[in-house]
């Protein structure tokens, strides 16, 4: 079986700043994979060049065995993407939203609205469905953009930081949906720095940091033993040391301090 | 003082600190140095070129201008909420400041900044061209002080008042669409000596008749005056402005702890359908519903079609009555146009307003048909407003000029110059695209940085325009109208080809198109 997503040496710079340091990204079809790491690791620019969003200063990205620059109609048929930021068309009502993208995608109306639909009412959109966007919390927005990604039923879904800012009853919903989404077959990469989320959902985990992927595996290879956390922070070379030297003052009582 | 300094100090900061790193900002910044560097010198040179005028046209003219300058301090800010981090209180309310101490420094940030300064100088140029005596020597450098802190301290009481409201999205949507009223009051005096209404000497000295019992006009009276009225004028004023700090301080503590108005949610109706009843069903129709609603609900594009109808009807106004004994024949034609080439502007950064939402249509393009389809869905939605609206323009305009028989020619040619700025704003969508901000303000159309590429964009696209219109423009221009009859053809031919260029190099780029939209504003 082929991977789902598979990058030689993706490579990225800003200026004199290197974001993405020659990535060699491996996700196997039909795992549930996290891409963690600390922040400005280098994870949401990794995920925009795979999804074609950002052009790549060098290396290669394929996608179901596509090469995602030289084959952009077979990668975009087959990919969802949610990427951070939020940004959707704010003017449209959620079902417009829906509907708007399906139909860009050549999806027949009668379809498009069956399953926009269907999508709402398992995201408990139901009742804000004709609300505009503009006015949707951080979670409604989270969660119409998931339905967006998935309207299409894509093979690969990659999400970015999908449960930052998510209410729990919210975040519960997105992970029932993505965890039948799994099941059948299908490939899920998402973005985090939640260790027990990533721990509790992913059979798959790659650890960026510093512009490089740094451990790669099926979950229980990468934690070897220890927790995800743990383990994650020896990998990033943060391994907690006690107390630091200095902020001596910090927690000490005011009165103490003035006599 | 230790508190003017810091928060002076902040201010510079944030100047310095928003200009660390991008070049284009840089630039940006040391083009807004030099303009209002030259603002300010040639307010200060005209200001005290009035010494040379007569007394009372010269204490006219500063009575009407300083309070111009108060109506404009009034209004500019509030069309620019938000382009200073020091003046959004929010900001500061964390830090345990008293209210007191909160406004001194919120006062010293709004007087720290280039155009505050260039304001002072122009002011101080009205000491130099009215005083005539000691007295007003001495009277005039309080008066010219209490008159630039009655400025800004009325400007920060608007902004501090209405802040909750501008901060719910109905507040902005409302106020973007409000600046427009300020365009067309712009146009006012223009319109007003267009029509010969009086004499403007005569008209100055009513206007000053009246002006000068308001808080600017007696500032400007006292440095005229320079005796006992005058010094009676600036206590008067300068405790109005303290009453007004004292409101602005009330205000100011009210909005601290008033949380943020939410605004309600009103549901939109669901889809008619009508465009279905004659698009095939696909992505074409798709984007022709999509624009439909962006016209009609984003206050952006509604600022855009309304500025482009105003420019066109001031522009009849103008145009039509300007030579007497009737326009020419071809003023409808003209007027007709220049209304086809405003509304075809704002095509001319088609993909500006999706912003950093166009990801949604980057990651669903698998080529460049998908683009083009896009564009035409785009041009589509316009030209189902437009088409209709030109008709209306050139049957207005004929009738106004006394011209009926122009209507047919003039539509007709109005529909071409549509369909060639159409083609070459497509072009220009792709070659120069820049993020439009959210906030629109009337001085920028463009996020910071960018105001180059805004510039270039609407420059290329006007002569692009302009170029392609000869082949018809210049035979009208000989009387040849049967002309017009070809150029919607024209127009059409022109509309595809722009947008088969416009999708061939969209596509290549379409990251770079991407990046340069989704700008931070």
């Amino acid at each position: 079986m082929t991977d789902a997503v598979r990058t030689h040496g993706l490579f990225k710079r800003y200026g004199q700043q290197i974001a993405v340091a020659g990535v060699d990204l491996v996700v196997p079809a039909g795992s549930f994979a996290g891409l963690v790491g600390p922040n400005g690791a280098g994870k949401t620019t990794t995920l925009s060049m795979i999804t074609g969003l950002l052009r790549p200063d060098g290396g290669a990205a394929e996608v179901d065995g596509f090469h995602v620059w030289r084959d952009p109609v077979e990668v975009k048929a087959r990919i969802g993407v949610l990427p951070e930021g939020l940004r959707l068309f704010e003017r449209l009502s959620g079902r417009e939203l829906l509907l708007y993208n399906g139909r860009l995608r050549g999806i027949p109306k009668p379809d498009v609205e069956q399953r926009a639909g269907e999508l709402l009412a398992v995201m408990d959109l139901a009742d804000a469905a004709d609300k505009l966007v503009v006015d949707y919390s951080t979670g409604m927005r989270k969660k119409i953009g998931l339905a967006a990604a998935l309207l299409h039923n894509p093979s690969v879904l990659f999400l970015d930081e999908p449960f930052e800012g998510v209410d729990p009853v919210s975040a519960n919903t997105l992970t029932e949906v993505l965890q039948r989404y799994t099941a059948s077959g299908s490939t899920v990469i998402f973005s985090s720095h939640v260790m027990d989320l990533v721990e509790r959902l992913c059979d798959w985990v790659s650890v960026m940091s510093a512009g490089h992927i740094v451990a790669q595996g099926p979950l229980d290879d990468v934690r070897g033993g220890r927790t995800l956390n743990q383990a994650f922070l020896e990998l990033v070379g943060r391994a907690p040391n006690g107390g630091e030297a200095g902020l001596t003052w910090l927690g000490v009582q005011r009165a103490e301090e003035q006599q | 003082m230790s508190t003017v300094a810091l928060f002076a100090q902040l201010k510079l900061r944030l100047l310095a600190g928003n200009l660390r790193g991008d070049l284009q900002r840089r630039l940006g910044f040391i083009f807004t140095l030099v303009i209002a560097t030259g603002l300010a010198a040639l307010g200060f040179f005209l200001m005290s070129l009035l010494r040379l005028a007569p007394a009372d046209i010269a204490s006219s003219l500063v009575i009407t201008a300083f309070s111009f300058f108060l109506i404009a301090w009034m209004i500019v800010p509030l069309l620019a909420f938000g382009l200073d981090d020091t003046l959004d209180p929010a900001k500061l309310s964390l830090f345990p400041l008293r209210t007191r101490r909160l406004a001194v420094g919120m006062f010293t940030a709004s007087v720290t900044g280039v155009w505050p300064l260039a304001m002072l100088i122009v002011t101080f140029g009205a000491l130099v061209g009215l005083a005539s005596n000691l007295g007003g020597w001495l009277l005039g450098v309080p008066a010219v002080l209490v008159q630039f802190a009655l400025c800004v301290v009325t400007s920060r009481l608007i902004t501090t008042s209405l802040s909750s409201a501008l901060r719910t999205r109905r507040g902005r949507d409302v106020l973007a669409v409000a600046a427009l009223l300020v365009v067309v009051l712009a146009q006012l005096p223009n319109l007003l000596m267009n029509t010969g209404f009086g004499d403007p000497a005569g008209m100055l000295r009513q206007m000053a008749a009246v002006l000068r019992w308001t808080p600017p006009g007696m500032m400007a009276h006292a440095i005229a005056d320079g005796g006992l009225v005058g010094l009676a004028e600036i206590v008067f004023v300068a405790l109005l402005v303290i009453g007004l700090a004292w409101l602005w301080i009330k205000a100011l503590s009210r909005a601290l702890v008033t949380p943020d108005v939410s605004t309600q949610a009103a549901s939109v109706r669901r889809e008619s359908g009508l465009i279905d009843r004659f698009l095939p069903d696909g992505p074409l129709a798709a984007v022709v519903t999509k624009e439909l609603k962006y016209i009609r609900r984003e206050p952006r594009f509604r600022v855009g079609w309304f500025s482009a109808i105003v420019v066109t009807v001031v522009l009849s106004f103008s145009l039509g009555s300007t030579s007497e004994g009737g326009a020419g024949p071809g003023v409808p034609i003209v007027l007709t146009c220049v209304g086809a080439l405003m509304i075809a502007l704002q095509s001319g950064n088609a993909f500006g307003i999706d912003g950093r939402s166009l990801w949604m249509n980057a990651v669903t393009f698998g080529s460049e048909r998908a683009l083009a389809v896009d564009l035409a869905g785009r041009h589509l939605a316009n030209a189902l407003i437009a088409l209709p609206l030109l008709v209306a323009i050139a049957v207005a305009t004929g009738l106004f000029t006394g011209h009926p028989a122009m209507i047919l020619p003039a539509a007709l040619t109005g529909w071409g110059a549509l369909g060639l700025g159409l083609g070459v704003g497509s072009v220009t969508s792709v070659v120069l695209p820049y993020t439009v901000p959210e906030r629109m303000n009337a001085f920028t159309g463009a996020a910071p940085g960018q105001g180059g590429q805004a510039f270039a964009s609407a420059m290329g696209a006007t002569a692009g325009i302009a170029l392609l219109t000869l082949p018809f423009v210049v035979p009208l221009l000989f009387g040849l109208f049967w002309v017009s009859v070809a150029a919607p053809f024209y127009g059409l031919l022109a509309e595809v080809l722009g947008r088969r260029l416009a999708a061939r190099i969209g596509f290549a780029r379409m990251p770079e198109l991407l990046a340069a939209v989704s700008k931070p504003t």
